[in-house]
C-alpha cells in the first residue's frame, strides 16, 4: 500500500486504538520521542566497529523493544487494542540491568564527570541517552494525564522503568564503545 | 495495488496451499478458497500475503474462523502479478502464503459501529459478520450494483445495509436502501451526527475522504483503517 493516506494533512492522526487526535497530543509527542529514540538506536548500530557483536546484538533487541512500546502507548489505556498487545513487563528493564552489570565489569571505575563525545559510536550513544532522557520526561507527562482523567497508571510503570535502565545502559555503553574504540572516557577538566 | 518486496526480516511462518475453488463474484472480482494448513488460526479481519520470491501481495481472510477453507476476495487486474494468475488457478494449483496477520479487527464500544468499504474492502466486514457481528451500519462504494457482493449475508447481518452506487443504475437495481453517489457523499448528506467507530476498508482516496469528513463532522469518534491502492 501507498505510504501516505493524507488522513493527516489537517494536523490530526488516529491512534492505534482508533481515536482521532491533534499531532500535538501529549501521546503523540511520548510514541513520537520513542521511534526517534529507535531511530538514533539505528544509526548508533550503523555505525559500530567490527568485533562489536554483543553490543549489536543488545541494541536490536532493544530496538524491537522500543517498537512494542511505542504500539503501547499509541493505544488509550485500558482499550482493546491495546489489550491485543504483549504487555510491557518489569522483565524489560532487568534484562538491561544484566546488560548493565556485564560492561560496567570490564570498565575502570568512573572517578570524575565525563563529556559527551569520543569515538563516533560514543557520541551515538550519547545522543541516544539523551534523546531517551527526553521519551522517559514525555512518557511520564502522558503517564500523568492518564492518572489526572482517572485511568490507571499501572501499565506505565515497567514502560517508565524501562526507558529509565535504558538511559543508564547508553551512558555505560558509550564508555564501553570509547574503550573499545581505545580512547577512554573524555574527562570533564572543570 | 503493486506487490511489494518482501521486508528482509519478514519471519511470518509460511505454508504452501492447494486451491480448493475459485468462483466468479461478478465480472472483475472473484473469491478462491485455499485449503487450510493444521493449526492455522486468524482472527476476523486479519489478513495473509501471498508469496513469490521478493513479491508480495496481501487479502483478507472472509473467515469463519473454524471453516475447513481459507476463502478470499479477490479483484482482477489485467495487469497484476498475482490476481491473474490466481484467476486462471485450478483446483490443486498450489501457492505460497503466509501466517495471518494485521490488527484490523473489531473492536467494540459504546458507540454505534459504522462500516464503509469500497470494492473488494467489504472483505473484512464479511469476516465480521461471518464471526457474528450485527446490528452495525455498512455502506458499501462500488462503482455498478454488479458489484455487490456477499449482499445477502451483509443485508441480513447489518442494521442498515446501504450500497452506494456511484455509476448510473437502472431502476430498483440498488434496492430501497441504496444510494446513487460515493460513500463520501452519502455520510455527509444522509448521515446523523454523532461519535461513531468508524471502519474504514478500501482505497486511499476513500479513506482520505471519509476521514476528513469524519473530522469535520463526526467529532468523537474512533477510525480504524486498511488502506489499498
Amino acid at each position: 500500500m501507498k505510504i501516505y493516506t493524507q488522513t493527516g494533512d489537517q494536523g490530526k492522526t488516529s491512534l492505534f486504538s482508533g481515536e482521532r487526535v491533534v499531532k500535538s497530543d501529549a501521546r503523540i509527542h511520548a510514541y513520537g520521542d520513542i521511534d526517534e529514540l529507535n531511530s538514533v538506536v539505528g544509526a548508533l548500530i550503523a555505525a559500530l566497529l567490527p568485533d562489536s557483536e554483543a553490543a549489536e546484538g543488545q541494541l536490536k533487541e532493544i530496538q524491537s523493544d522500543l517498537f512494542q512500546v511505542g504500539a503501547w502507548l499509541a493505544a488509550t489505556s485500558g482499550s482493546e487494542a491495546q489489550a491485543r498487545l504483549n504487555s510491557i513487563t518489569i522483565g524489560y528493564s532487568q534484562r538491561i540491568e544484566s546488560w548493565i552489570d556485564g560492561m560496567d565489569a570490564q570498565l575502570p571505575e568512573l572517578k570524575s564527570f565525563i563529556l559527551p563525545g569520543g569515538h563516533p559510536t560514543a557520541a551515538w550513544a550519547h545522543i541516544a541517552r539523551t534523546v531517551c532522557r527526553r521519551a522517559e520526561r514525555a512518557v511520564i507527562l502522558l503517564a500523568e494525564q492518564e492518572a489526572a482523567a482517572g485511568r490507571s497508571f499501572e501499565g506505565f510503570a515497567p514502560i517508565v522503568a524501562f526507558i529509565n535502565r535504558l538511559s543508564d545502559y547508553f551512558f555505560v555503553l558509550a564508555r564501553w564503545l570509547n574503550q573499545h574504540a581505545g580512547m577512554g572516557d573524555v574527562q570533564w577538566q572543570g | 495495488m503493486m506487490p511489494r518486496p518482501t521486508p528482509a526480516n519478514d519471519i511470518r511462518p509460511r505454508f504452501v496451499v492447494a486451491v480448493t475453488a475459485v468462483r466468479w463474484l461478478s465480472e472483475g472480482t472473484f473469491e478462491i478458497r485455499l485449503e487450510r494448513p493444521v493449526g492455522f488460526k486468524f482472527l476476523p479481519g486479519q489478513k495473509i500475503s501471498f508469496v513469490d520470491g521478493a513479491l508480495r501481495r496481501d487479502y483478507t481472510l472472509l473467515g469463519p474462523v473454524d471453516a475447513p477453507e481459507l476463502a478470499l476476495c479477490v479483484r482482477h487486474v489485467p495487469d497484476g502479478l498475482f490476481s491473474p494468475r490466481l484467476s486462471r488457478a485450478r483446483i490443486g494449483d498450489r501457492f505460497q502464503i503466509t501466517a495471518p496477520f494485521g490488527y484490523f479487527t473489531l473492536k467494540t464500544s459504546g458507540r454505534p459501529a459504522v462500516f464503509v468499504a469500497t470494492g473488494t474492502g467489504i472483505a473484512p466486514f464479511v469476516a465480521f459478520a461471518n464471526a457474528g457481528a450485527r446490528g452495525f451500519d455498512l455502506l458499501h462504494g462500488v462503482r455498478t450494483p454488479a458489484e455487490l457482493y456477499y449482499r445477502d449475508l451483509l443485508f441480513t447481518a447489518a442494521r442498515r445495509y446501504i450500497p452506494c452506487v456511484s455509476a448510473a443504475a437502472g431502476d430498483g437495481e440498488i434496492g430501497p436502501e441504496g444510494f446513487a453517489g460515493r460513500v463520501d457523499r452519502f455520510l455527509s448528506t444522509q448521515y446523523p451526527d454523532g461519535a461513531y467507530d468508524f471502519f474504514l476498508c478500501g482505497r486511499i482516496q476513500m479513506i482520505r475522504d471519509v476521514t476528513r469528513l469524519i473530522d469535520a463532522r463526526f467529532s468523537g469518534s474512533r477510525v480504524f483503517i486498511e488502506a489499498y491502492d
